[in-house]
């Protein structure tokens, strides 16, 4: 998140960043570092203060406190307490060797990743991240939808814009782009309406493929395919990347979020469906709920009978976020605090976390509805019985699997194994071996199975029982 | 009467095999269907209602509630419609067109049938033409729109409109709810009535249907 400030002489950046709302954990003693800004652009000298709380590498990059930085004139700064943690990926995959540089796009909701790969050895060049400049115009996809409805084609090209900054000016040899069906036809400038109603079915599912004048990238871009419904071909990809079609007895993909999905299948046969949880988990719709930055509460432990919590940043409470949300219940059904069928037990039906950060019966209500689609949806899809579960995205890897557990969000009887940005690897997996990608593609898409749950009049039932606090088994 | 008393915990229970079974007690014992249905189901029904409006019963208390209280209403049913007992309203609810979110739809259409309304249940993804199909052959005075789509809440305008155009907005109070709904967004579509929650949509219902 970026920031245009105009100090006056000699002025600090603090007065100006702090009427935007950013905090000052210490209070604006240089000691905690929670009010660090990148500079993007003008000069902030550095100070001896800077020195001792940050990094070689930190101020090599632009990293200044704000709190203590002294500048003239114009000055661009990014936001360290807003930005999110985005998910990139690192591993290494198998390569076909070739020629020439490539990217990656994982076109997500609310983050965007590049990825500039070495197409010679698979090496990451470069990775780059920033938020989905279409926020602005909707938070969830819906509105977004409904944006494009009035607006037709302004989100694609505020998008296509974005992403084509973020790959720089270095010619590449191909750019694949993964990401959910919406954000598939919003880029593709594809008719959106067929995505506002029931039954969810869009003609448009299809890969497509830009040349690079078209988008004035770098490179000409190829979109991947979508499975069905709102499953999109950042599942396709998380596909590719646990090679969930190659394997030879079922796995389960799980990706857990306001637009949450299960996938779930082998190389005979692969069923996938979205099980829509809602923001809770990324603290929306929790009064005390916030995204994972400075101030939020993201884990919680019981201690000495009481709860424990670790504040991002070092410095006060300001609020909780998912994985926060997610422990705070396991350790409240632990000390007896919530009960299995969601109330909180004591007298003024709240669970206090820190000072002014408590959870109501209203935000563990959230928190059933939420963890209960995810869960209903894992034991619709997996009725034959699984080997693994494979956990995707960032919230995945970083709730706690023994409070997901314990509230019943995960399965008891299962080994659960996060794959981090599974997307974004997969799609890396496919730029890198260009002579079997079609036939895999081809092969997946045939393989898959888009299921409606809501099709289903057994959902309701099943998704009241796992909306219950408590532990469950996928089998018997 | 004890069997009352007996059906009335396991309504609130969410027991139904002891509803039944309470149910059809009752009956063996004389009470009279009618006295089943107020003296008992409706009074239950509005106590679940309480207990989620107070946060105490959540959507799966307040279903398995549901679940009993139909089965008692399953058994003393055809004996009112024997009886030719008039229902306190009747209300044809459904799940607009374009959504197929179905749950407080149908926590509403049992709190309704609870509270002793004669309840038209149309599912979900249901076009206005179906709405007002059903209004008219089964005389109903009330029609409930659920929507938990902010791209399907368009529907319910559609909807109110299309009771205009055909000349029976006057003949029906139309209410409207769902997660995203509002009190304005109500107003603004020219409904009669909202309600954030279940139990709530009971005592709208009750309000409307006088007038
Ligand atoms: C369960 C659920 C589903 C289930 C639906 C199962 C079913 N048979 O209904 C499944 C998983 C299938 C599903 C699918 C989808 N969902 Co969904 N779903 C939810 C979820 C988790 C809970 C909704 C719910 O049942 N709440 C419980 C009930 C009891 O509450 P309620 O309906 O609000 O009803 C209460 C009141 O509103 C009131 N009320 C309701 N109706 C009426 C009517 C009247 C007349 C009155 C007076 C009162 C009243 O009384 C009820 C009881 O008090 C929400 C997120 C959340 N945490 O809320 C998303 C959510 C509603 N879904 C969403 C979406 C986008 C979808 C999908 C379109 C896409 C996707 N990503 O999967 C699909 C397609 C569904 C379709 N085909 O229509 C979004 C909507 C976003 C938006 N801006 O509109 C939400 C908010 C999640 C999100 N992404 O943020 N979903
Ligand atoms: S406020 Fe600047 S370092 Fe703590």
């Amino acid at each position: 998140m970026k920031l245009e400030l105009h100090p006056h002489a000699r002025q600090t950046l603090a007065d100006g960043l702090f009427a935007a709302g950013v905090e000052f954990p210490c209070g604006g003693e240089s000691a905690c570092g929670g009010c660090k800004v990148r500079v993007l652009d003008g000069e902030v000298p550095v100070t001896l203060a800077m020195r001792d709380a940050l990094s070689e590498e930190e101020i090599r990059d632009g990293w200044r406190l704000a709190c203590c930085a002294l500048a003239e004139g114009r000055v661009v700064v990014e936001v360290e307490q807003w930005s999110l943690r985005v998910l990139t990926d690192e591993a290494r995959v198998p390569i076909e060797p070739r020629a020439g540089r490539g990217a990656v796009i994982d076109l997500g909701t609310t983050t965007l990743v590049v990825q500039v790969v070495d197409l010679t050895n698979g090496e990451v060049l470069r990775v780059e991240t920033a938020l989905n400049p279409q926020a602005r115009y909707g938070a969830d996809v819906m509105s977004r939808l409904q944006y494009d409805l009035r607006q037709p084609g302004e989100l694609g090209r505020v998008i296509r814009q974005a992403l084509g900054r973020m790959l720089g000016s270095e010619s590449l040899r191909e750019v694949l782009v993964v990401g959910n069906t919406a954000m598939h036809h919003l880029f593709g400038g594809l008719n959106v309406e067929p995505l506002t109603h029931a039954p969810f079915v869009s003609p448009t599912l299809g890969g497509f493929r830009f040349a690079e004048e078209e988008l004035a990238w770098p490179g000409p871009a190829e979109f991947l395919p979508c499975l069905g419904g709102f499953v999109g071909s950042d599942l396709l990809s998380g596909i590719v990347a646990t090679r969930l079609d190659q394997q030879t007895r079922p796995h389960a993909l799980f990706d857990i979020g306001t637009n949450g999905e299960v996938v779930v299948g082998s190389g005979q046969g692969i069923v996938c469906a979205s099980t829509a949880a809602g923001p809770a988990f990324e603290g929306g719709r929790i009064g005390a709920g916030m995204r994972a930055g400075t101030g939020a509460i993201d884990n919680v432990h019981v201690r000495d009978g009481g709860l424990d919590c670790h504040v991002i940043g070092g410095g006060a409470a300001r609020g909780v976020c998912g994985s926060g949300l997610v422990d705070a219940a396991a350790c409240g059904i632990d000390l007896g605090l919530i009960r299995a069928n969601g109330r909180l037990t004591n007298a003024d039906k709240r669970l206090p976390l820190a000072d002014g950060v408590a959870l109501a019966q209203s935000d563990i209500r959230e928190l059933q509805l939420a963890k209960g689609a995810m869960a209903a949806g894992l034991r619709m899809l997996t009725g034959e019985g699984v080997e693994k579960l494979y956990l995707a995205g960032a919230f995945g890897n970083y709730i706690r699997q023994a409070s997901a557990r314990a509230i019943g969000l995960l399965p008891e009887d299962l080994a659960v194994e996060p794959v981090g940005n599974s997307a974004l690897r997969g799609a890396r997996m496919l730029l890198l071996t260009p002579s079997t990608r079609k036939a895999r593609l081809r092969k997946i898409v045939a393989l898959s199975r888009h299921v409606e749950l809501a099709a289903d009049p057994d959902f309701q039932y099943l998704y009241a029982e796992m909306m219950a606090l408590s532990r469950y088994r996928l089998s018997g | 009467m004890p069997d009352l008393d007996k059906l009335h915990q396991a309504v609130i229970e969410g027991d139904w095999k002891a509803a039944a079974a309470a149910t059809q007690a009752a009956i063996a014992a004389g009470v009279a269907p009618l006295t089943i249905v107020t003296g008992c189901l409706v009074p239950a029904m509005d106590e679940v209602g309480r207990l989620f409006e107070c946060e105490e019963y959540f959507v799966p208390e307040m279903l398995l509630s549901a679940r009993a209280m139909k089965a008692s209403m399953a058994i003393v049913r055809p004996l009112l419609a024997a009886a030719g007992t008039e229902p306190v309203g009747r209300v044809v609810i459904g799940t607009v067109k374009g959504d197929l979110h179905d749950i407080g739809k149908n926590l509403v259409a049992s709190m309704l049938e609870g509270g002793g309304f004669e309840v038209i249940d149309l599912g979900a993804d249901v076009a206005p033409e179906r709405f007002i199909e059903a209004a008219t052959t089964r005389n109903a005075n009330l029609v409930a729109l659920s929507a938990l789509l902010t791209v399907t809440m368009p529907s319910m305008k559609t909807t109110v409109d299309a009771f205009q155009s055909a000349g029976l907005r006057e003949k029906v109070k139309i209410m409207v709810g769902g997660a995203p709904v509002t009190q304005q967004y109500a107003d603004a579509i020219g409904a009669d009535g909202y309600s954030e929650s279940a139990g709530g949509a009971v005592a709208l219902a009750r309000r409307l249907a006088v007038v």
